[in-house]
């Protein structure tokens, strides 16, 4: 204790203890990491995200929008995520290798985003017609821009044209990003129940 | 551990202090002041900004004031604004009275000051103008971190230098915190920057790395830098030894030994990996040993021989006992809202706010207020001008934070309860809430009144002396 040089060393050693254990530990787990097909030879997942949706990704956190949102679905035994249908399977490390930056978040003031693009625009059914996919992804994009808006908090993020309101460039990224979000493939750490 | 006692002080009792000390003191007056004006400043812009987000108003303005904005900014002033530059000036000042540390470098100390702080301001207004971070406390823009990092070093690393040239073999509790917070923050702060911001760790890492930096800011540096004042004002205020004094070198290591493991139970349920997360339950439940050692020796010392009453009658122990209860709610508190069953209820609710509003305002910032109202008369050679004012600040800000962090529990807790029953509407949960989102309006205005009427006092102080303290020591 009297000694500096024990006592720096000792503190040094306690926080380097959990920083290797924690940190490099989980690196070495989940580095490698990479998307993986959902049946053998099938579509890679997670699925690269258009550009649009990158850009939209930026927003999002400019915006400061990781305050009020989660983008995480617990499993069935911690909380009830899934019953109150924010995903239908929980959420695995596997589903953020694509992200260079993760947006976790830890408060929800208002609803998870971790499904939102699959909960406003699910996939479309074999049997749909080309012009009803279009009517259905206009639909949902437009639920989405009535979302964005949150009553009128986020009015600046678009123009009064001509015919209405317009979304300006960032409300059309950013709702290209959130319709991107969606864990509704099957993972091999976690299977979606067919 | 045996305590080498050459000098014959009493064991568990900081140094008496005497004359000597007015030259010390006076080379630490310019920096200390620097310190001290600034985290005040930041102190009350971020009350501004506390009210404004309890208000919850949402893009009033336009895009500059969105919800996240105002919240990222208040919290990253409170954080590194207040409770930073106060504790750069209570350790440095911590230091030159245990330690027998003469400041030559002063000007050091001034220069990490101005950097740090402008350097922040920077940061805050990128904040404003949509340049941020998804990480709460790392919003800032990353080339923020390495000069901040910088200008700590300048500011903060004088504790390890004196620790290791101070001339009696003697050392005391409150060094050793000192020490290990001043070593502790630049390290996991650049390492944080690295992983998270600047190198990004695959996938989830990077929210392991982000829990592993919080706690270590929070418990190690906050944490450990209040521990220190406490260890040190109880036993000088009251002239008597700290209970258990033996105790405190388990309560010191095994603080250090446990704060970083407690870090991954605030991702209970993310998609790490489990053993990871159990990692940190088992952490946070082993936190409870030094909270344990840390109650016996405050509360220990505080109820010997009528402690309370003469600690209640003293401004400075009134708001440092509070900060010591408040340590031990909290690592209470913390190791039970551990266990996933619990934890499951309150994560992602207004609940782990309230948990870090205890350790960070009721623990930290009341012993800030203890220690100032301790130092700044010797530091100035004044008196506080109105004790009216000291009065209202302790109340204010007491109730206050007692009531937002009361709040903000019990508001987590039954939002939580409401989310866990999946036929409750969303809307509904967030109606059942209004009445303590009102109330919480209402301490932060409480805190901003408290914080209001602290810095008319200490601003009055300080602008009636200009000369350097020599005589006239009032406490």
């Amino acid at each position: 204790m009297t000694n500096p040089k024990l006592l720096i060393t000792g503190v040094f050693l306690t926080v380097a203890l959990p920083f290797g254990a924690l940190l490099l530990s989980s690196q070495v787990q989940l580095g490698g990491l990479a998307p993986a097909p959902e049946e053998e030879g099938g579509a890679l997942y997670p699925a690269t995200v258009p550009g649009l949706a990158v850009q939209g990704r930026d927003v999002y956190i400019s915006l400061g929008c990781i305050a009020c949102h989660t983008q995480q679905v617990r499993p069935s035994g911690q909380g009830n995520d899934i019953a109150r249908g924010y995903g239908d399977r929980p959420s695995v490390a596997r589903d953020y290798v694509l992200q260079s930056h993760v947006l976790l978040g830890d408060r929800r003031i208002g609803p998870d985003l971790a499904n939102y693009g699959a909960r406003v625009a699910p996939a479309p059914k074999g049997t749909q017609t080309e012009p009803e996919k279009a009517t259905a992804l206009a639909k949902s994009l437009a639920a989405v821009h009535v979302a964005i808006h949150h009553g009128n908090a986020f009015a600046f993020l678009y123009e009064s044209g001509t015919q209405g309101e317009v979304p300006s460039e960032r409300a059309a990224t950013l709702a290209a990003y959130l319709l991107s979000l969606r864990q509704d493939y099957s993972s091999p750490e976690a299977k979606l129940k067919k | 551990m045996t305590q080498d006692n050459r000098s014959g002080r009493p064991q568990g009792r900081p140094s008496p202090g005497g004359s000597r000390l007015s030259g010390v003191e006076a080379q630490l007056r310019g920096p200390f002041l620097l310190f001290f004006v600034s985290a005040v400043i930041w102190l009350l812009v971020a009350s501004v900004l506390g009210l404004i987000s309890a208000l919850q108003l949402r893009g009033v303005s336009g895009e500059i004031f969105t919800f996240g904005h105002v919240s990222a900014a208040q919290h990253n002033l409170f954080i590194y604004g207040w409770a930073f530059n106060a504790f750069f000036a209570i350790n440095l000042w911590l230091t030159s009275q245990l330690g027998r540390f003469e400041l030559r470098n002063a000007w050091l100390v001034s220069l990490g000051a101005i950097i740090w702080n402008v350097t922040l301001t920077y940061g805050v207004l990128s904040i404003f103008a949509g340049d941020l971070n998804g990480f709460s406390l790392l919003e800032m823009p990353r080339t923020v971190g390495p000069v901040l990092a910088v200008a700590f070093l300048l500011s903060a690393f004088w504790p390890i230098v004196a620790y290791a040239q101070r001339p009696t073999g003697h050392s005391f509790a409150s060094q050793w915190f000192v020490v290990g917070a001043s070593f502790v923050f630049p390290l996991a702060y650049l390492l944080a920057q690295l992983l998270v911001l600047w190198n990004p760790a695959s996938g989830v890492v990077q929210a392991i790395a982000h829990s592993w930096f919080i706690q270590n800011l929070l418990l190690l540096w906050l944490g450990g830098s209040a521990l220190a004042a406490v260890y040190y004002f109880l036993p000088k205020v009251l002239g008597r030894n700290i209970t258990g004094y033996y105790l405190a070198s388990v309560a010191f290591w095994t603080f250090f030994l446990f704060a970083g493991w407690t870090a991954t139970a605030s991702l209970l349920g993310s998609p790490i990996p489990v053993w990871v997360q159990s990692v940190g339950v088992v952490g946070s439940a082993m936190f409870l040993v030094s909270v344990i050692i840390t109650a016996i020796n405050f509360h220990g010392t505080l109820s010997t021989r009528s402690g309370w009453s003469l600690a209640w009658n003293s401004t400075t122990l009134r708001f440092i006992s509070f900060g010591a209860v408040a340590f031990t709610l909290y690592g209470v508190l913390n190791a039970i809202f551990s266990f996933r069953g619990f934890n499951a209820v309150v994560r992602f609710t207004s609940f782990s706010a309230g948990q870090e509003q205890l350790l960070t305002y009721a623990f930290a910032s009341m012993v800030i207020f203890g220690a100032a109202y301790f130092i700044l008369p010797r530091l100035t050679g004044s008196l506080w001008p109105s004790a009216k004012l000291v009065h209202l600040h302790f109340w204010a800000t007491a109730i206050g934070a007692l009531g937002s962090i009361s709040a903000s529990l019990a508001g987590g807790w039954q939002s939580g309860k409401l989310l866990a029953d999946p036929a409750v509407p969303y809307a509904q949960v967030l109606t059942a809430s209004a009445g303590l989102a009102s109330a919480s309006v209402l301490f932060a205005l409480l805190l901003l009144v408290g914080h209001l009427a602290f810095a008319l006092n200490a601003f009055g102080m300080i602008l009636k002396s200009s000369a350097p303290a020599a005589e006239g020591r009032h406490d």
